[in-house]
């Protein structure tokens, strides 16, 4: 039996839910594997929820929106993209940015509303099931999205990718503005910074460990594992549990 | 208020069979069925027509009779049907947002046609994704807001005195605020307008007229605003009227303080004496000091240009007014008009254009990349007709200049939390659809304020503006739908004050108040969602669209979670 | 003098619509009168909208749903006015109602009827006479109300008795062949708003001299914009007529039959702006898409207008070549010939294209000449609703008021502010009785 992917789809009321509805008043037929959630808005769709559905072992999630300009609440989908963005790369750590999508379909468009939906079905048939559901893997691997999920949640990328929009295309008081370049530079920085940091905590949290324990694990060199350590130090996501010889331990301040 | 969320939750789920239209692809009552089996669900049924007065009334009935306390539909589409059904369970005594709604035709039945079993097994998991989500959901209220049917219009001349007279008239009490000591705006620096050559002062009397006798209707002139605090409905206003202050109170604002004109210092060699803007010729035809015999008018000078990339859709009808006015008083007077496009749409400005041209105007088209150029006492312009540069001389020059947006827009538009766009005017909800309102609700624009407009269009937006208002004073409160968006008290220790949310909001829904706390203006808030997504600490909720509603939607699609 | 809060609109465009929604949002009840099957007007049939290029029928969609639903505005389809009687304050109007031949609020809209109907080839209006469809149908899918109807004169029952395969397909047993014209009045109606919108040229004018009708590559905006709607006979796909071509040159002749001594004298308004959207349209779908306007003056003077032709110019490949077109020829592949002059050699050259489209002028509404008759309010001289500058939306009568392209040719941002605007003044007519 051919694998049959689980495709979750987050559409916007306004335009691409009624797109979705056109494609049915039209009786255009489109395979049968998405399932949608309705939200008011694109920008509604919080980052973390696409985290979440990978780890109910969802195939594939796609996010549709107004086109640019037409958005019912004026500049939701603008957001929506902007976090999208974000989610990609950190799904690009795990090799899992390739299983979402970001459309524009207008509610007129009920033709490209089954395009778009067919394509991204048979995409994620050709990927294959989620490697979440590969047992031999899926530990490490939900780990891993964990980490990527509390980064998608920290407050650095949250308010970096808040502020974005603000900070590229409107002037300060100035005259200025920061390129898109320079953003995405110390933003993709910013990413990978509260990835690594996330896994250390999540990994100080099974247990104590050191520095060279952590460099080992993370395979990272253990100077740049002792910068991150120093930060979450400083934001109390971490703590110095004890001292064996000369070699402090460290262990995470998480609360279940 | 009993503690909701303890209750025991008692779910009714319908499937309809909507004719053939579900019913003849996927077995309805194995539907019912199912939905039986699903947590929190007390009840089922499946109906034909669940959306006639039949289903309707059977959806009474179970809710009644079983004592449910959520309803779940399974049909065909929110879009048209969730209005009925909400107001079907509110008859039958339930709060309207206890209703979910579960798409299984527009986006099933009818588009999986060739394969029942998937489509049979995509209505089993919409469904359980359906009522997981209507297990969390929470009765909410309307928001009401009370409204002061007063109004402010910010700026007297003719936009904004024809809708203050509009809303005079429909009973509003107004406050019309003028800053400079006599209403009337650029009507009172015109000598006769087109398209029927009235004196502008003769309409502007007729305009006081009314004014004095509009019995809700108080003039301050001489008036600036210094703030604005509150939102639709309550606007607490502070006004300035020769170092004095006044307080006033209404319920919404509509801004009408029109455009400058352009004075083209440095194009064309202007000089005020004998290279004038058409305002400036406005004066001497009222005085009749027009001497010159040849004349030469020059459109499109400091417009349509990288520096103001638009026409300012007026000059052209004022250029061939004020032509008309001197061929007639002179005929023997030789007019020239260098345009680049001649901006005369309709049915009478086209008119007036002929008009012009059998008045013996001459016109002579340029082409941007060629500008005219004034030599000593000629003109020099490159025709395209006959492919060569003519040389016209001249008395005096008139050159055509746009209206721009005032000096003070950028001081009222941070005042009132309303956009500009690129060229300063300000900026409405939306262009085509939306075109007297801003985003903001209870604040509107209308006349130059907005874009370059002659008196026909000012007259009308004005009167726009009067409509629209008077939507939302018509009214001791105006209902605002409940689906929005808030900050829970036992979230209030997570806000960092960060204004992340402030800027991302584009209803300016979103305000820090006086004790520093984030609040959001229900009032104003459209429930779109995008900040509870942004919001750096998670701490926003979004009502009827909860992380906690979805959350359960994408666990009951996906399984529970593979850690 | 009753105090009667009613208003009656006339015409379900997106005018009437606006004019209707403000009344009903202030707490008046509205009579909202539309001679077609459904609301929506000419907007409904464009694909996108200028300066914006937003979805019509998307931002159009919200409004007609707002208007199905609202408490204080109630729908008369298929409707006329027939009888004007009485004065500002108190007028009793008669309607003549077509009968649908569906009952309105049975039907779900599932379209079994349409599916079994055995009478094809009925022209879709909607379509811009560009498609067909069965007797009974709905205008299109999003058409509100969403209610289908019968052709009475094409249908096989009402005309021979034979066939009903719509009653026995119907499950929710709408159909009812015993429905007649119906003669509805209305009384109480303090204040009336024309809002009857506009024909085009092509409506009236065989425009033979363009080769209209007898070449298939030369059609008219209204056409070429149902072929690039995503939603039209093409599927948005731009094609010839006449061969299944994808055009890759196309000539817009502004002006057909305006600005013209020997058809209409006056200035169609929106057609600069209309051919520039549809150019850049088209563009979009086929980025080697080029276009040449053939055009006399650029109109582009309301807000973001220029800035989009500049746009159209800069980005969209097109091409603006002053000159009024007289004439199209056609060569043997039927590819449209423009005969124009070039000022640069001062010579008349022809370009040859795939398509030519023609920008039809504006035109008042089929039959204004009896609803002024009926209504009684003048007409100017060129058949528009007669109206002072200085005095806008107001007709010759007092407590009727007039909108959008019925008086004068306008866009859509200008109808919506002055739909609005004629909503005030019938707010204030009410008003000044209760007060």
């Amino acid at each position: 039996m051919s694998f049959e992917p689980k495709i979750l789809g987050f559409l916007c009321n306004w335009c691409s839910y009624a797109g979705a509805d056109l494609a049915g008043v039209s009786r255009i037929q489109y395979p049968p594997n998405i399932r949608v959630i309705r939200v008011m808005c694109s920008g509604r769709v919080d980052p973390e929820f696409i985290f979440d559905g990978f780890e109910a072992g969802i195939d594939g999630i796609i996010v549709m929106g107004c086109h640019p300009g037409d958005c019912h609440y004026l500049e939701g989908n603008y957001e929506a993209e902007k976090k999208f963005n974000m989610v990609e790369k950190l799904l690009s750590f795990v090799d899992m940015n390739e299983r979402v999508r970001l459309e524009w379909v207008s509610a007129s468009e009920g033709n490209r509303f089954a395009e778009v939906v067919t394509e991204f079905t048979d995409k994620i048939k050709k990927l294959g099931p989620s490697p979440v559901k590969d047992t031999s893997k899926a530990k490490e691997l939900l780990n891993k999205l964990n980490a990527l999920k509390m980064s998608a949640v920290s407050y650095r990328l949250r308010a970096l990718v808040g502020r974005e929009r603000a900070v590229t295309e409107q002037e300060n008081v100035y005259g200025e503005k920061v390129s898109l370049e320079r953003f995405n530079d110390v933003f993709e920085n910013a990413i990978f910074d509260e990835y690594i940091r996330n896994r250390i905590v999540l990994s100080l949290k099974e247990d104590e460990k050191s520095v060279k324990d952590l460099a080992i694990e993370l395979n990272m060199e253990p100077s740049k594992i002792l910068e991150h350590i120093l930060i979450l130090k400083g934001r109390s996501q971490v703590a110095m549990d004890k001292i064996v010889g000369i070699t402090p331990l460290y262990i995470s301040t998480l609360e279940e | 208020m009993p503690d909701k969320k303890s209750e025991e939750k008692k779910i009714g789920v319908f499937v309809c069979h909507c004719g053939t239209n579900i019913g003849g692809l996927v077995d309805c009552e194995k539907l019912a069925e199912y939905s039986k089996t699903l947590p929190n669900v007390k009840y089922s049924e499946h109906n034909l027509y669940t959306c006639s007065e039949t289903g309707l009334a059977a959806i009474k009935k179970a809710v009644q009779e079983k004592d449910l306390n959520r309803v779940v539909v399974a049909s065909c589409t929110p879009r048209t049907h969730e209005p009925l059904f909400r107001e079907c369970i509110e008859e039958a005594g339930l709060n309207p947002y206890l209703f979910n709604f579960v798409n299984i035709r527009d986006q099933c039945t009818w588009v999986h046609m060739k394969d029942s079993k998937a489509a049979f097994e995509k209505s089993k998991d919409l469904i359980r994704m359906g009522v997981s989500k209507a297990e969390k959901l929470e009765e909410l209220e309307k928001i009401i807001v009370e409204v002061n049917p007063t109004a402010l219009v910010i700026g007297g001349g003719v936009s904004g005195i024809n809708c203050a007279l509009s809303l005079n008239n429909q009973g509003f009490n107004t406050f019309l605020v003028e800053k400079e000591a006599k209403l009337g705006g650029r009507l009172k620096d015109l000598y006769q307008v087109f398209p029927s050559d009235r004196e502008a002062s003769e309409l502007l009397d007729e305009l006081l007229v009314k004014v004095k006798e509009a019995k809700k209707l108080t003039v301050y002139s001489s008036s600036k605003l210094k703030s604005i605090n509150g939102f639709i409905g309550n606007y607490e206003i502070e006004i300035e009227q020769r170092n004095h202050n006044i307080n006033l109170n209404v319920g919404i604002i509509v801004v009408a303080v029109g455009a400058t004109s352009y004075k083209p210092l440095s194009l064309f060699n202007y000089n005020g004496k004998n290279i004038i803007t058409q305002l400036e010729l406005e004066n001497k035809l009222r005085e009749d000091q027009i001497e010159a015999n040849d004349i030469v008018m020059i459109q499109c000078v400091g417009s349509r240009n990288a520096d103001r990339e638009y026409c300012s859709s007026i000059c052209c009808m004022t250029a061939l007014k004020n032509a008309i006015i001197i061929k007639e008083r002179e005929p023997n007077r030789n007019i020239s008009i260098l345009f680049r496009d001649l901006y005369t749409p309709g049915t009478i400005y086209e008119e007036y254009y002929r008009k012009a041209r059998e008045a013996g105007v001459l016109f002579i088209k340029y082409t941007p990349d060629k500008q005219p150029i004034i030599d000593k006492s000629v003109v020099k312009v490159y025709n395209q007709y006959i492919n060569s540069e003519i040389s016209i001389p001249f008395d005096l020059v008139v050159l055509a200049t746009p209206l721009i947006a005032n000096n003070d827009n950028r001081e009222l538009a941070q005042l009132l939390k309303v956009p500009l766009e690129e060229n300063k005017f300000f900026l409405e909800a939306h262009v085509k659809l939306r075109p007297i309102d801003f985003a903001t609700d209870g604040v509107y624009i209308c006349g130059s304020a907005k874009w370059p407009a002659d008196i026909s269009e000012s007259t009308t937006q004005g009167l726009a503006a009067a409509s629209r208002a008077g939507t939302i004073l018509s009214h001791k409160t105006i209902e605002v739908e409940g689906a929005t968006a808030y900050i829970p008290d036992w979230n209030k220790d997570l806000c960092k004050g960060c204004e992340v949310c402030i800027k991302i909001c584009p209803y300016n829904a979103i305000v820090k108040d006086e004790n520093n706390e984030i609040q959001i203006i229900q009032a104003l808030c459209k429930g779109c969602g995008t900040c509870a997504s942004t919001c750096t600490k998670k701490a926003i909720v979004i009502r009827h669209f909860t992380n906690e509603q979805i959350l359960s939607e994408i666990l009951a699609f996906g399984g529970e979670k593979v850690a | 003098m009753d105090s009667s809060r009613n208003v009656m609109v006339v015409g379900g465009g997106v005018a009437g619509i606006q004019a209707a929604l403000d009344l009903a949002d202030m707490g008046f009840h509205v009579h909202l009168i539309e001679k077609k099957p459904c609301i929506g007007g000419k907007m409904a049939q464009l694909d996108k909208t200028f300066p914006t290029l937003d979805c019509s029928i998307c931002i159009l969609a919200p409004k007609l749903s707002e208007c199905y639903r609202h408490k204080n505005i109630t729908i008369h389809t298929l409707s006329e006015v027939k009888k004007v009687k009485g004065e500002r304050g108190n007028f009793t109007v008669e309607l003549l109602k077509q009968p649908r031949y569906v009952k309105e609020d049975v039907c779900t809209g599932c379209g079994d009827c349409s599916r079994v109907c055995p009478v094809r080839g009925v022209y879709n209006y909607f379509d811009a006479n560009l498609t067909t469809q069965a007797a009974a149908y709905i205008p299109f899918p999003s058409a509100v109300p969403p209610v289908y109807l019968i052709d009475g004169e094409k249908c096989a029952y009402i005309n021979y008795g034979i066939c009903e395969l719509c009653i026995k397909a119907c499950g929710a047993e709408a159909i009812d062949f015993k429905q007649k014209e119906e003669l509805i009045s209305i009384k109480n109606i303090n204040s009336i708003i024309l809002a009857t919108g506009y024909d085009l040229a092509e409506f009236e004018n065989p425009l033979r001299e363009y080769g209209y009708k007898k070449y298939k590559n030369v059609i008219t905006a209204l056409e070429f914009e149902r072929l690039i709607c995503a939603s039209g006979p093409l599927g948005g796909h731009l094609k010839r007529l006449s061969d299944g071509k994808e055009p890759k040159k196309i000539a817009f002749i502004q002006c057909v039959n305006s600005r013209s001594d020997k058809a209409k004298k006056y200035c169609s308004s929106i057609c600069c702006m209309y051919s520039a959207k549809e150019a850049m349209i088209a563009n979009e779908h086929d980025n080697e898409l080029e276009s040449y306007i053939f055009y006399i003056d650029v109109r582009a003077g309301s807000k973001g207008f220029q800035k989009f032709i500049n746009r159209g110019e800069m980005e969209y490949k097109i091409r603006y070549v002053k000159s009024k077109i007289a004439q199209i020829e056609i060569d043997a592949q039927q590819n449209p010939i423009i005969v124009y002059e070039d000022f640069e050699s001062s010579k008349i050259k022809k370009l040859k294209v795939d398509l030519a489209v023609l920008a039809t002028c504006i035109i008042p509404p089929d039959g204004i000449e009896e609803l002024a008759r009926i209504f009684k309010v003048d007409l100017n001289k060129y058949n528009f609703i007669k109206t002072d500058p200085f005095y806008p939306l107001l007709t010759s009568r007092e407590g009727i008021y007039t909108c959008g392209c019925v008086h004068e040719p306008m866009d859509i941002p200008r109808s919506v502010a002055e739909a609005s605007g004629a909503a005030a003044k019938a707010a204030e007519s009410i008003r000044e009785v209760e007060i």
